[in-house]
């Protein structure tokens, strides 16, 4: 890997991001709406939720959709010949792969500042150290891992744009409805446990809470870590073997 | 543009046939696009050789569907070949592939461009790509921008550019590292003649400085001005390869059309 091209890279990242209204929205901007209306509509405690307890689903759920950009950026640089140009030259599958996941792992970071911040006033009273909030970050950033690798499977094997799109929430659905804020029961926490997004909630929630020593941190964290390092390496393998084809 | 000293890749030890007077080397290459069962298998490059010298401008020329594409893109690591070599520089591109790219320039067909960057942010993504110094960078793209008249759109979103403009900055791009190979897929198609001679133009101060050039073509005139050599390519397969006044001399015809009308029976524009 080549510091100096994956740094390139990821600059041409985050400026394409910026400039992209869709995608800013999506990134953004959609997760601040989200914290604002949840936090409007249970953020009455008298409904017997509170944002203490929709928080950690809303960052394991802004983070899944990461998938679904991932994918999209994929497929239409594939789309505009983009990947073929950059294959011309010396950059290695490594360094663009690298820095795919950089940029995306800024952009978690982003979205963790902003859910955070707009919640408190709604009644989020995170009870944790600077320790824990370390280690909510950390396992943002590893989660952000497990939604990237799935982002190139799904552009591997999406032959347009359109498709990535509507392909990615085979991914993004499961992950939202059995692993976020939505409660779940006992049937479907049977799925919910071979999901990344439930064991980051649940971590998450732990953290939030102050008890960083309670199992499910370590549980999640682990989990979370061994789901994300295999589904990127199956996204880069496929994606070396025909996603830029 | 700046010379450095010879870099890893390019020391003679490293290199197949470091004294070999050609850049590039072609032996028997053949693509078969497979079909699906129940369809035919599509022989897209035909047991084709030459060799292009180095500093030579070598035309590839051929209908739409000749095969011409296919051969770049083989040549460049991007298609693998059924059956046969390609060498560059030395490196076969079957396992210098990584070599390879440090010395090759490729401009493709269709402009392949960040429409979100500027102009110059596509030039200093694929500049710093090829590992140069922002120095450098600045002083290429200044000399290219100034040659092919761009310097004043390059602050602008390539998505705004017209299409003459970003087949200019697609080539700006893939030379952006003074390479010592360039292929120049098709570099001049859908540009107005003003811009098309203003290439041309550019594509010889290239050869000037002693570049070797791969220019596909399926422009008659283009081929017969700015080539040393031309290769006509038909269903995949070399049907002549010469310079283009001796290949008119030979068929006593006035241009390179007459001579693939007069090996095929059929004009190149046919296929258009």
């Amino acid at each position: 890997m080549n510091f100096k091209r994956i740094l390139a890279l990821l600059k041409m990242e985050l400026l394409k991001a910026i400039r992209e209204p869709a995608f800013f929205f999506l990134m953004l901007l959609f997760p601040a709406l989200l914290t604002i209306m949840f936090g409007l509509v249970f953020g009455d405690s008298e409904l017997g939720m509170s944002m203490n307890t929709i928080a950690p689903g809303l960052f394991a759920y802004a983070c899944i959709f990461i998938i679904m950009t991932v994918a999209q950026s994929f497929t239409e640089m594939r789309d505009q010949g983009l990947l073929r140009r950059l294959n011309t030259t010396p950059m290695t599958s490594a360094d663009f792969i690298a820095s795919e996941i950089l940029s995306n792992m800024i952009i978690v970071v982003l979205q963790v500042i902003i859910i955070y911040i707009l919640a408190i006033p709604f009644g989020f009273t995170p009870n944790t150290s600077a320790v824990g909030m370390v280690l909510a970050f950390l396992l943002m950033i590893v989660f952000s891992l497990s939604s990237v690798g799935l982002g190139l499977i799904t552009a591997t094997v999406s032959k347009s744009s359109g498709t990535a799109t509507g392909l990615s929430f085979i991914f993004i659905l499961p992950q939202m409805f059995l692993g976020t804020f939505i409660p779940v029961t006992a049937t479907t926490e049977v799925i919910a446990m071979f999901l990344p997004s439930y064991h980051a909630t649940q971590a998450l929630t732990a953290i939030f809470s102050g008890n960083l020593t309670d199992p499910l941190v370590l549980t999640g964290f682990t989990f979370i870590s061994i789901v994300s390092i295999a589904i990127v390496i199956i996204g880069i393998l496929l994606f070396k073997k025909s996603g830029n084809k | 543009m700046s010379e450095s000293k010879t870099k890893e890749y390019e020391k003679p030890e490293n290199i197949i046939n470091p004294n070999n007077k050609f850049s590039i080397e072609v032996n028997n290459l053949r693509k078969v696009f497979r079909a699906k069962k129940g369809f035919d298998d599509v022989v897209a490059v035909d047991d084709i050789s030459f060799k292009v010298k180095s500093g030579e401008l070598f035309g590839f020329l051929g209908p739409n569907g000749a095969g011409k594409t296919t051969t770049i893109n083989i040549l460049i690591g991007l298609l693998k070949s059924t059956s046969g070599t390609a060498i560059i520089n030395g490196y076969d591109v079957k396992d210098g592939l990584y070599h390879i790219k440090q010395l090759i320039g490729v401009c493709p067909q269709e402009p392949s461009i960040f429409k979100l960057l500027t102009g110059k942010e596509n030039i200093k993504l694929f500049g710093a790509l090829h590992s140069m110094k922002k120095v450098e960078i600045e002083e290429n793209a200044d000399k290219l921008l100034k040659i092919l008249n761009l310097s004043n759109a390059i602050k602008r979103k390539t998505k705004g550019y017209s299409g003459g403009m970003l087949r200019q900055l697609n080539m700006i791009i893939s030379l952006i590292h003074d390479p010592k190979i360039a292929f120049l897929d098709e570099p001049t198609v859908g540009m107005d003649p003003r811009i098309r001679r203003a290439t041309w133009e550019f594509i010889r101060s290239l050869k000037k400085k002693n570049k070797t050039i791969f220019l596909t073509t399926h422009y008659i005139e283009e081929a017969e001005k700015l080539c040393d050599r031309v290769a006509i390519i038909d269903y995949g397969r070399i049907i002549e390869i010469g310079n283009p006044n001796e290949l008119i001399k030979k068929y006593m015809v006035n241009n390179l059309e007459d001579v693939f009308m007069k090996i095929t029976g059929r004009r190149i524009m046919e296929g258009m």
